[in-house]
């Protein structure tokens, strides 16, 4: 474009009356914005905005939806109701840009806002978007402007940074870069199915799945391959987000994002090059509206207000910029301003207009200025403070990225080792506060890992955006139109903008958040439900799972065996099976971890011989006492809830059916184990049926909801082991007792009631509480 | 020569004052101007037992000798106190197996073969093996537990409780069937205070539930002034209806015995004594211990002072008719324990110890500490109470030792549940306490496994609801103070903190007495 005098040209609204304009992406943030201006400054234009159906709601009635928004008010009003906006001004086309629909002949000119904004889309999906996307759009408008015979404008939105790499002062030109857009394109949309089939090769899935067994291998195999085939599917989007982003620097790009989009500048070029009229245009990084329509709006979080919102929470301890790094902010009413003006101003046939909107050429604004001005705001407004007052605000030092790295990689090492412990810590309230701390730290560094990732070249990004251009295209605006439709990004007041425009917008829905809730008290998960008896007598029956070891008493199978076990030995004969299975233990914890059923068949093996009345007669005269003594009186207390009630109380437990003889009034129905006895009435060694573990609470709990007639949607389970989560997760109302780390995350994710039933402080642990009974 | 109790009156020359407090003790300085109470020092014991037992035995009050009560073929029943007496445990052999073993043998000689053993433990817990064997000695344990002869009551066994009718007040009288039904019921009893023995012994002993009820409820308890004085006690009145009924159905033969009041063996009788009669070994066993205790674990002071067992001697043993005998009884415990007071105070200071009846090799709950400091020793008084009415209780201790699952599974439940609900002894009695008493889960562990009745912690706060109708304010020092107020009291770390919570009750300068006890004492308030 060159830049003619404003003197002279008719104003914007006069050049832009009658004519038809296409927009996409309105319901995007620019578009939306793009839109809100056209309907409001320019009321002679005609609008058909071209939006995809999404799920049931059709196209006509997103835009409905998009334009009883509160910006749209004022043109809303005008033209006397939604309904009649969209009849007078607002034409719908339905449709998708991945394979777009027919135009309207009658077509002007077309904005093409859409796209994909994230910075690290799969590979494929870039190429999708911002290459394919933009080659079939631009198919529909060769055929509209041959069929309507017009010279058809169309307006290109791309980004100031596809210049990528680059250092220095950058043109508003073609990009100089060779690469072949077809064989990229090719090899783009070839990436989904590649990775995919290299997920999907054994060698691959054998490490997937032994990891995730190694993991969730407690809960049983379907959890364990579950959680294979999401860590399969995870591992998918991760790579093509990784081939994109390494393709992109290996030729030159920061990321898949600026890449494809500079890419697709190319179809856009060879499209022009066809004689027709195109602007390129080219915004920085789009931020909260200056002005219009109102100061500080802004939909949706775009690039800075996750970090701007980390640091005001204290959650940003370092950056990995330098402090005299510009970084390109411009606010998104200029860049509305200006591609209307560009649309008012279409350039000659043939020759592409190239076109900055930034503010680094003429009033740049730099890291070190916009930390001052974020702290200067949140010292004024600090978010409302928690229970411990206002948090502090990290004081940056800006030590260069290099630096930054390794204190993150420090950081994550510490994590990664802190895991591995709390993994193996046993379990206790400690450890689950730990748990906590650390999913709170490792959430933290997550967060900063991927935005400094991110981020880090842009903040490293020693680029600036000549804006001559939009300087000329400002200048052949009228003085009014100037006001109007002003985008001068050397006006702003990066102090006045920071402070009081944008980090006030952004910071207020979280604000509004922290005031709501801190209205409504949080959900406390150790707070059960009230249960109440049926309603009628008909309903179906509702029951309630226990497991026992570790979530009725605090116990485990070594420990109850030992119980039984000593009763019956000596004094002398007690340390030597004491000792026989100290030495066992290493390898019985070991197959708990993995292999619960075979532990429970090795420790049982060593009943063999024993006579079954006589297990019965130690558990009722020496550990019945022990065993109450051990109850937490909160389970206890649940159990007789659920009883009182009219619940169906159930015991499911690996433990062998003599060890739950104390329990016995308080269950309707007791699952546990059962030694084999001989025609002697002595035990084989051997279990009647396969210990009940794992996955196979869960089938029993179904076959039991089955049989009994039960609601299992209504029920409830109790259980503290991630091994016990298939029977958690067969019921409605699952519990985590004292859970271990595994199981408390999950209850965590899940929002599940964790409580924090323990044996009363009073009860001793000892492995031979038959020895007490007789003092 | 033994010293009576006396009161003496803080100045500046009386040292710090042992108060207990749970698993422990501290050294109170006092204001000037306190009263303190103590109580007698030892009375003079019996020199030989045995011979008491047989001379009492033989030549019992207002009965025949025992000899000529024996006849063969006859059903002999001998209940005894259960482990509730004496506190702490008497130290091996219990009086009340020696006095088992001159009755076990004066029945042998007579040829009497139908002989049972019932331990009269009513609502309380089945004793263990062990508990069992501790009282009655091993010899007689040996010989009649492995037959099924030796048992511990069992309130909830219907089968095995007759009803003898019901008093001219309406009351039932329910007990023991094989008690009810024998020729001759001896009850050997430990008469530790003024509220045990008489008719209590087998009318509440060996009661049931539906018994019991009709005295152990709110309201009989506030008009129970003291219950450590049976003719002005409306529990004991009714008691004794019963008792008298029970003696139209059934011979008992009574006896009971009397102990000194040593309840604290070498090293730690220092505890016993007045503060400023401590020898220098005294005050280093004092100075060891506090250090020691400091320095142990919860679980592990517990277990030191409940490995406590006192050297008593046996002051007195009666036999023969039981209103009878409980008069000689009482006159020995009087003896004893009785301190004369002049004029009711407007505060009282109470140190509840480690230990009461109901927690005998178990754990002081926040329950219990109540019913022992607003039960036990707020009615600890002959006449009038210690504190005037409207006055201030301050009581030490820290209400933090947690609930014996095993022993007392429905105090947890009465805890959480009922005291966080109400804390009114009519309004819970009212609401709670037939729900409690009928469950069966809690009956279950009565009869199967060492439980106190479900109903039980309600008779615990029964206890105290003579206090709390008659005092302005309760004030725990060093307590819990989550306890404290789930109890419906007010916690204070110092005694300083204390009197001023109480001044908006009973003024800035009120008048303080502390009553040091244990050693138990009965004041007699003038």
């Amino acid at each position: 474009m060159t830049a003619d005098p404003g003197s002279g040209r008719p104003p914007v609204r006069t050049s832009l009356a009658g004519r038809h304009l296409l927009l996409t992406g309105v319901t995007g943030f620019v578009g939306k914005a793009l839109l809100q201006r056209l309907l409001t400054d320019v009321p002679e234009v005609r609008l058909t905005v071209l939006v995809r159906p999404r799920g049931s709601t059709p196209g006509a009635a997103r835009v409905e939806k998009l334009l009883g928004g509160p910006i749209f008010a004022d043109a809303v009003e005008r033209a006397g109701g939604v309904a009649a906006l969209m009849a007078e001004r607002v034409a719908v086309l339905e449709g998708d840009l991945s394979d777009p629909p027919e135009l309207p002949t009658d077509l002007d000119a077309v904005a093409h806002c859409a796209g994909d904004v994230s910075f690290d889309p799969p590979v494929d999906e870039a190429f999708r978007t911002n290459v394919v996307g933009v080659r079939r759009l631009l198919a529909r408008v060769e055929e509209a402007s041959a069929a309507g015979a017009r010279d058809l404008h169309y307006l290109h939105v791309s980004t100031a940074y596809v210049a990528g790499r680059r250092r220095g002062p950058v043109f508003e030109e073609p990009l100089d870069h060779r690469v072949d857009v077809d064989r990229e394109l090719a090899w783009g949309l070839a990436q989904a199915e590649q990775v995919e089939a290299r997920s999907r090769e054994a060698d691959a899935l054998a490490g997937m799945r032994r990891k995730a067994e190694r993991e969730h291998g407690r809960a049983g195999m379907i959890t364990a391959a579950a959680a294979g085939e999401e860590a399969r599917r995870q591992w998918v989007k991760d790579e093509l987000v990784r081939i994109g982003t390494e393709r992109a620097r290996s030729l030159g790009w920061t990321d898949c994002y600026t890449f494809t989009k500079a890419l697709g500048e190319r179809v856009v070029e060879a499209h022009a090059a066809a004689g027709r009229r195109v602007t390129i245009y080219r915004p920085s990084i789009i931020e909260s509206a200056l002005e219009r329509p109102h100061p500080g709006w802004i939909e949706g979080f775009k690039m800075a207000e996750p970090l701007i919102l980390a640091y005001g929470r204290g959650e940003l301890p370092l950056f990995p910029g330098a402090a005299d790094t510009t970084i390109d902010v411009v606010p998104v009413d200029h860049v509305v301003a200006s591609i209307i003006a560009c649309l008012a101003r279409p350039p000659e046939p043939g020759e592409p207009a190239y076109v900055h909107l930034s503010s680094g050429h003429r009033n740049p604004v730099t890291f070190g200025m916009i930390y001052d001005h974020v702290r200067a705001y949140f010292q004024a407004n600090p978010f409302a403070g928690g229970e411990r007052g206002h948090t502090r605000l990290p004081v940056w030092t800006w030590p260069g990225s290099v630096s930054v790295e390794r204190l993150m990689r420090t950081g994550e090492r510490a994590h990664r080792a802190a895991e591995r412990l709390v993994a193996m810590a046993p379990r206790s309230d400690r450890t689950i506060d730990w748990t906590r701390r650390l999913d709170r730290q490792g959430k933290r560094l997550a967060f900063l890992r991927r935005y400094l990732d991110l981020y880090r070249e842009y903040a490293e990004a020693e680029v600036r955006f000549v804006d001559d251009h939009a300087q000329a295209l400002l200048a052949s605006l009228s003085p009014e139109d100037r006001e109007t439709f002003a985008f001068d990004t050397a006006t702003i007041d990066w102090r006045h903008y920071l402070e009081e425009v944008h980090c006030p917008a952004v910071t207020q829905p979280i604000r509004d958040l922290d005031r709501l809730r801190s209205r409504q008290s949080r959900p406390d998960p150790s707070r059960l439900r009230v249960l109440e008896p049926a309603p009628a007598e008909d309903a179906p029956r509702v029951a309630a799972f226990f497991d026992m070891d570790g979530t009725l008493l605090s116990s485990n199978v070594v420990e109850t065996y030992l119980w039984m076990r000593l009763a019956e030995l000596s004094p002398t004969e007690k340390v030597a099976e004491a000792a026989r299975m100290a030495a066992r233990l290493p390898k019985i914890v070991q197959a708990d971890r993995y292999d619960r059923a075979g532990m429970l068949r090795a420790v049982y093996k060593d009943y063999a011989g024993a006579r079954l009345a006589d297990l019965d007669a130690i558990v009722d005269v020496h550990l019945a006492p022990y065993v109450l003594e051990r109850l937490a009186p909160d389970a206890v207390r649940r159990i007789r809830q659920h009883r009182a009630a009219g619940h169906t109380t159930v015991l499911i437990t690996g433990a062998l059916r003599p060890l739950t003889r104390p329990l016995t009034p308080l269950f309707d129905h007791i699952e546990a184990a059962d030694l084999g006895v001989d025609d002697r009435g002595r035990c084989t060694g051997h279990l009647t049926t396969p210990p009940l573990v794992g996955e196979s609470r869960a089938a029993f709990v179904r076959e039991f909801g089955r049989s009994h007639g039960l609601d299992l949607a209504a029920s409830f389970a109790y259980a503290d082991s991630y091994s016990d989560l298939s029977l958690l997760e067969a019921v409605g109302h699952p519990v985590a007792v004292r859970p271990d780390v595994a199981l408390f995350r999950h209850a965590r994710a899940k929002h599940w009631n964790v409580v924090d039933w323990a044996s009363a402080g009073t009860s001793q642990r000892v492995l031979d509480p038959a020895a007490r009974v007789t003092r | 020569m033994t010293r009576p109790g006396f009161v003496l009156e803080v100045d500046d020359r009386t040292p710090p004052l042992l108060v207990h407090e749970g698993l422990g003790f501290r050294l109170e300085e006092f204001p000037l101007g306190t009263r303190v109470v103590y109580p007698p020092e030892p009375i003079p014991s019996l020199r030989d037992v045995d011979e008491a037992i047989l001379d009492a035995l033989l030549h019992p009050v207002d009965a025949e000798p025992l000899p000529t009560l024996l006849k063969p073929g006859m059903r002999l029943t001998i209940a005894f106190d259960d482990l509730s007496l004496p506190l702490p445990t008497m130290r091996a052999p219990d009086i009340r197996g020696r006095i088992i073993e001159h009755v076990l043998e004066l029945a042998a000689r007579a040829g009497v073969d139908d002989v049972e053993l019932i331990a009269a433990n009513a609502l309380h817990r089945r004793m263990t093996e062990g508990e069992l064997r501790h009282i009655v000695g091993e010899r007689v344990f040996r010989s009649f537990f492995p037959q099924g002869a030796l048992s511990n009551f069992d309130a909830e066994d219907r089968a095995n409780l007759a009803h003898l009718g019901v008093t001219e007040k309406g009351e039932d009288v329910e007990i023991s069937k094989r008690a009810a039904e024998s020729d001759l019921l001896v009850y050997v009893n430990v008469n530790l205070v003024a509220m045990d023995g008489g008719h209590k012994s087998v009318g509440i002993g060996l009661a049931s539930y539906r018994s019991l009820r009709h005295h152990h409820n709110a309201r009989t308890m506030v008009h129970s002034r003291s219950f450590m004085d049976h003719e002005h006690s409306a529990m004991h009145s009714s008691a004794w209806r019963m008792g008298r009924l029970i003696k139209e159905h059934v011979k008992v033969f009574q006896i009971e015995t009397t102990l000194d009041n040593n309840v604290f063996p070498r090293p730690y009788d220092f505890l016993m004594k007045r503060e400023w009669e401590w020898s220098i070994r005294d005050q280093a066993s004092m100075l060891a211990m506090r250090r020691g205790l400091a320095l142990l674990p919860q679980k592990m002071r517990h277990r030191r002072f409940h490995d406590l067992r006192s050297a008593y001697g046996v002051t007195g043993v009666n036999a023969g008719e039981v209103e009878a005998v409980h008069e000689r009884t009482l006159r020995k415990v009087h003896q004893q324990q009785r301190v004369e007071v002049d004029g009711q105070t407007d505060v009282a200071v109470f140190g509840v110890p480690y230990l009461g009846p109901y927690n005998v090799n178990s754990w002081m709950n926040p329950i219990l500490a109540t019913c022992m400091g607003l039960g036990y020793y707020f009615n600890s008084y002959l006449g009038r109470p210690v504190v005037r009415p409207g006055g201030v209780a301050i009581l030490y201790h820290p209400l933090d030792e947690g609930f014996s699952t095993l022993h007392h599974p429905s105090y947890v439940d009465f805890y959480e549940e009922v005291l966080a609900e109400s804390t009114d002894p009519a309004v819970i009695g009212e609401k709670f306490e037939q729900q409690f008493a009928t469950d069966p889960w809690y009956i279950h562990l009565y009869r199967t496994s060492h439980a106190y009745h479900g109903v039980h912690p309600f008779y615990m706060w029964y206890w105290a609801a003579h206090a709390m109708d008659h005092l302005g304010d309760v004030i725990w020092v060093g307590a819990d103070r989550a306890a404290a107020a789930r109890l419906g009291f007010r916690a204070a770390s110092t005694l300083r903190d204390a009197l001023e919570i109480a001044s908006s009750t009973v003024g800035t300068s009120p008048s303080i007495t502390y009553l040091r006890n244990p050693p138990h004492l009965l004041a007699d308030v003038r």
